[in-house]
């Protein structure tokens, strides 16, 4: 990385930090009535701070200093204006310590997470909120992940806010310990969202993936930290994301392509972060309950077994991609189950498993349903269906990364 | 090594009604500049100037008048300086030439410190 694209890399996380941090001290003073006022003054805030930076450069503690510096504008904007906002104007908030700056999760920011999982917004609405409240990110950012215009994001946003607010006219404070309890799935289920969106091979820019990978570890991490919180699942969860990022070091090449579980160079994965994971697998089991996260965790953890992709522990794999299937059926687990299947050289069920992936909606726009069609063509050795199967997959809407994998896989055949 | 201040004017409306996005990218370039500078021991410090406000003391025959000022009307206003160390006004110049500011904005004023008494 250049000095360069150090700074702006520095930026960027800093300023995100920092907002998701004083949007979330500003909600929980100002009340979750008022997530759009606490959105703006934490950006005028923190744009008003910045601009000092340009003629001075970058303060020794660049997150400690901007917390400091823009919790002071947010109050002084805030007093000014304490009447039209309808917040007392002896008004002020509390920066805990200016110079500690958590490394996970505040309280402030734990109580807008369950604000934003809301269970009457739609899922995907929710983890809009989260990313562009709790984790900070600009809705240009947030935008370019989902392939949205900056536009429609906006309007599902204001949308999401404004019956956030009418649900929020109802309740005097915060969601109580219960709903946090009561929250929890969800919570769960927008960090898994936030990790599978920003895991997504992508175009263009392959940062704001790894940002968003960061935030739903980090989140995942805040919620194990917090002492009053339990949830079924949450160890399984960390365990799940810390497996898939381990491998992020190997999953493209020099030049941006995809390179997949079987190409893999297996020695570059983060052994550390591979630990960790199953260190919170163990205390996964502790659950009463099996959740669609330990089965995913599961099968996460024997790839980072592996010593290569053929040994993987294919018995256990497809066992697992079955008992998923029950409890979370997609044309994804369908798809992995077959490649498992195959693995096992069981290529009538393999076939079978496929077939029903083939039926479900969307199947033909994933890139991933071909490939495995292509390998088991190849397997059984029908030529022309492996080459029909690969060109299908080029055809699908898909990231450059994918598609220069499946150019390379094609000209192999040529 | 001498010093060196450069001025750094725009006009008074450049940063109202700027993107988030663009305002970022230009405050990128700005830092990026200065960590770079100080980094080859060229950066020497820098102000920014408030932008609102803005007072003019002048003695009229004797008597101190004071208005404030500078007003929206003029065409630049002066957004804040910065320190540098050059040899000459030759290399203060090469430094300004890949001043961010002259991509963003149109004028550097570049004056020497008068050193000769340090």
């Amino acid at each position: 990385m250049s000095a360069t694209e150090r700074i702006h890399k520095l930026l960027d996380e800093t300023v995100r930090r920092e907002r998701g941090w004083l949007i979330a001290s500003l909600v929980s003073k100002l009340g979750p009535s008022k997530v759009e006022l606490a959105e703006d003054v934490a950006q005028d805030a923190i744009l008003k701070a910045l601009s000092v930076w340009p003629y001075k450069g970058i303060p020794d503690n660049p997150r400690a200093w901007l917390r400091r510096v823009a919790s002071n504008a947010a109050i002084d904007r805030i007093r000014r204006s304490a009447r039209e906002f309808g917040v007392d104007d002896d008004w002020d908030f509390v920066t805990t310590d200016d110079d500690v700056v958590t490394p996970s999760l505040s309280d402030p920011e734990l109580d807008l997470m369950v604000l934003c999982c809301d269970p009457n917004l739609a899922p995907q609405d929710q983890l809009f909120l989260a990313l562009k409240t709790v984790c900070g990110f600009t809705a240009a950012d947030t935008a370019a992940l989902f392939f949205m215009t900056e536009d429609a994001l906006s309007q599902r946003l204001s949308r999401a806010k404004r019956q956030l607010k009418s649900q929020a006219s109802r309740i005097a404070r915060f969601p109580t310990r219960f709903a946090l309890a009561e929250r929890m799935p969800q919570m769960m289920k927008i960090i898994y969202l936030m990790f599978a969106q920003g895991y997504l091979p992508r175009r263009g820019d392959a940062l704001i993936g790894d940002d968003v990978c960061q935030e739903a570890l980090r989140l995942s991490e805040g919620l194990i930290a917090a002492t009053h919180v339990t949830g079924v699942g949450l160890h399984a969860l960390r365990a799940l994301l810390l497996f898939q990022s381990s491998r992020a070091p190997a999953r493209t090449n020099a030049v941006g392509e995809l390179i997949t579980l079987d190409q893999q160079d297996r020695a570059s994965w983060d052994q550390a972060a591979i630990a960790r994971a199953f260190k919170h697998l163990a205390a996964a089991r502790a659950d009463e309950q099996v959740t669609r996260y330990h089965l995913e965790a599961g099968i996460a953890s024997l790839h980072a077994q592996a010593v290569t992709w053929e040994a993987t522990d294919w018995t256990s794999m497809s066992r697992l991609y079955e008992l998923l299937s029950e409890q979370a059926p997609s044309l994804a687990v369908d798809v992995n189950g077959a490649v498992s299947l195959m693995m096992l050289g069981d290529t009538d069920s393999a076939r079978a498993r496929l077939d029903a992936a083939g039926a479900r909606r969307g199947a033909n726009a994933f890139p991933g349903y071909h490939l495995a069609r292509a390998k088991l063509a190849e397997q059984i050795g029908d030529r022309a269906a492996h080459q029909s199967a690969l060109e299908a997959a080029r055809t699908c809407l898909t990231s450059s990364a994918v598609s220069a994998h499946i150019d390379r896989e094609l000209s192999l055949l040529e | 090594m001498a010093k060196f201040v450069l001025m750094l004017p725009h006009a008074p409306d450049r940063y109202q009604n700027l993107g988030e996005a663009d305002f970022m990218d230009l405050m990128k370039d700005y830092i990026g500049w200065v960590e770079d500078m100080t980094a080859k021991g060229k950066f020497e410090g820098g102000e920014k100037l408030l932008d609102e406000g803005g007072k003019i003391v002048t003695n009229r025959s004797g008597s101190i008048e004071v208005h404030d000022g500078p007003f929206a009307e003029v065409a630049e206003i002066l957004g804040g300086y910065m320190v540098i160390n050059a040899a000459d006004y030759d290399e203060a110049v090469e430094i300004a030439r890949s001043h961010p500011h002259m991509k963003h904005n149109e004028t550097i004023i570049i004056r020497q410190t008068d050193a000769s008494a340090d």
